[in-house]
């Protein structure tokens, strides 16, 4: 028994340690990507496509709807408690520091997650990795690392775009509720929201960018050879990165506000 | 002829497993430079692993393999490059890139190792050489629209597109029809003549019959028997490899050799 903990304890450490020089591996190699000329550009711009363009309109949508919602909301509650001006500061924090770069990650790893791992699970399978390797295209530089800049891209940009149109999901509500000037809405936002609120969103967008494109990077390497390893690598790494967005969420808003 | 002075590439005791099971156990061989080295062996019993591991594609459990002299362990990323700049590989499966057009698939490798070359230099080199080996479907195609037959010969294109001294071939003429084997046949003999390096798994002892300078057997985890073809095929048993003892029985090349072929052999230096 003690005996069977210690040998799983052993091979967790030794998947972590492996899990962890792949990422080292992966920043190694980005850094290399800019400066040398590469024919996994392509790639890039593909992921970026992928990932970030086409998932605007989803993001959008989200964005908007949860705009409206926390103004909705907060417009019946905080009057209650004579806390009307607040109104700002929660729909600010709550789009720009919590709910924009969790709910984008959350759509990246739905969409892109899968998809990353179940091709590169495929590419292992039909032997196509080896064919990079064959004709001297290094796998971690040639398709790892065009993801993990394209989905670190597209999730900066779309927790931009989310941030943006949340914020005109609860302009278009308050028109409604209360019909406001678009300047005097927009005066009123920009003198609340921070330069803090701004990085604070966005260093959790790059975190979690980066835990989405490793992860599942890394789950679809771990394809051996059988073609249903495939859907397990995919759900793989959507379970894990949801988890560690979510840890890494409560670490980088523990660290801003401690 | 071959260049026995310095291997292409030797195998020293190298072990090596796959999924928990061992499949090469303390195999040593040394593929000659210029020479056409045909392996091979019953199904499961190695070759293409013994291939990969060649070609550094498969990492061995223990032993080394030497490229031209060099532990393949010891390379660098820039040494690792040089040598693929040097080498192409046949895969079994073709393992074509399937979400990319032939085009790209086969011009990948000029792409790489040759980037001062132009988008239309290099669609016409590989137009040209898909031509010459009898695919004449589109380049813009993607593999899956493709037959196994004709994945195969764009298989074959990809690893010689950019003329590498030295080229590894998985039973390259399996899944081809019989003209289409001629006419990769009909590159094997350019391959020769230009005295590159092409070390072959081969199931198809036409193949080794007509090209093998050096010819050997894989049994048991290691080449049980590896030489010049003529000297391995005469003192071949059946009990180590019904191929070796069919080609055999086929007799000495110089003298069953057909007439049309009998030029080629001269220039091969085995008549």
């Amino acid at each position: 028994m003690i005996a069977e903990i210690g040998r799983s304890a052993k091979l967790k450490f030794a998947s972590l340690l492996y899990g962890l020089g792949f990422f080292f591996n992966v920043l190694k190699e980005t850094g290399r990507f800019f400066r040398k000329s590469q024919v996994g550009y392509d790639v890039l711009i593909k992921q970026i496509l992928f990932t970030g363009y086409e998932a605007l309109a989803v993001n959008a949508v989200m964005a908007i709807a949860i705009g409206g919602a926390i103004n909705v909301i907060g417009s019946s509650l905080l009057p209650q408690f004579g806390q009307s001006q607040l109104m700002y500061t929660i729909l600010i924090i709550v789009i720009t520091r919590e709910l924009g770069p969790l709910l984008t990650a959350f759509v990246i790893t739905a969409r892109s997650g899968t998809a990353i791992a179940t091709e590169l699970g495929t590419m292992v399978v039909n032997h196509e990795i080896e064919a990079y390797l064959s004709v001297g295209l290094n796998p971690i530089s040639y398709l790892v690392v065009p993801r993990f800049i394209g989905v670190v891209v597209s999730m900066l940009v779309l927790t931009i775009y989310f941030n943006i149109f949340g914020l005109l999901g609860s302009f278009i509500v308050v028109q409604v509720i209360k019909p406001t000037p678009v300047a005097e809405y927009l005066g009123t936002l920009l003198s609340t929201l921070t330069v803090g609120d701004v990085a604070s969103g966005l260093s959790k967008a790059l975190v979690f960018g980066v835990i989405v494109s490793v992860v599942a990077t890394y789950q679809g390497f771990s394809v051996n050879r059988a073609s249903t390893e495939i859907p397990v690598a995919g759900i793989r790494a959507v379970g894990q990165s949801f988890i560690m967005i979510i840890i890494a969420d409560v670490l980088v808003t523990l660290m801003q506000y401690a | 002829m071959p260049d026995t002075a310095m291997p292409a590439i030797e195998l020293r005791d190298v072990a090596a497993s796959s999924g928990g099971y061992e499949i090469l156990s303390g195999a040593s061989v040394s593929f000659p430079e210029k020479a056409f080295s045909v392996i091979m062996g019953v199904a499961g019993s190695g070759k293409s692993t013994m291939l990969k591991v060649a070609a550094g594609l498969a990492v061995p459990d223990s032993g080394s393999v030497l490229f031209r002299g060099a532990d393949m362990a010891q390379f660098s990323r820039k040494d690792e490059s040089a040598m693929r700049a040097t080498t192409g590989f046949v895969f079994q499966d073709a393992a074509l890139w399937a979400n990319t057009s032939i085009l790209n698939n086969v011009s990948m490798p000029l792409r790489v190792h040759k980037p001062w070359m132009g988008e239309s230099d290099v669609a016409e080199a590989v137009r040209l050489l898909l031509k010459r080996l009898g695919y004449d479907e589109g380049m813009a195609m993607r593999p899956a629209e493709l037959s196994s037959g004709e994945q195969k010969l764009v298989s074959i294109a990809r690893a010689v597109i950019h003329e590498p001294s030295l080229i590894f071939m998985d039973d390259p003429t399996s899944n081809l029809d019989e003209d289409a084997v001629e006419r990769v046949f009909a590159l094997f003999d350019d391959l020769r003549k230009q005295g590159r390096t092409v070390i072959v798994v081969a199931n198809n002892s036409e193949l080794a019959y007509r090209f093998a300078d050096m010819i050997g057997v894989i049994k048991g985890g290691v080449m049980s028997i590896f030489g010049p073809y003529e000297e391995t095929v005469a003192r071949a048993e059946s009990a180590l490899s019904a191929s070796l003892s069919r080609l055999k029985a086929r007799g000495s090349r110089t003298k069953s050799v057909p007439e049309d072929m009998g030029s080629e052999m001269s220039q091969r230096g085995d008549v």
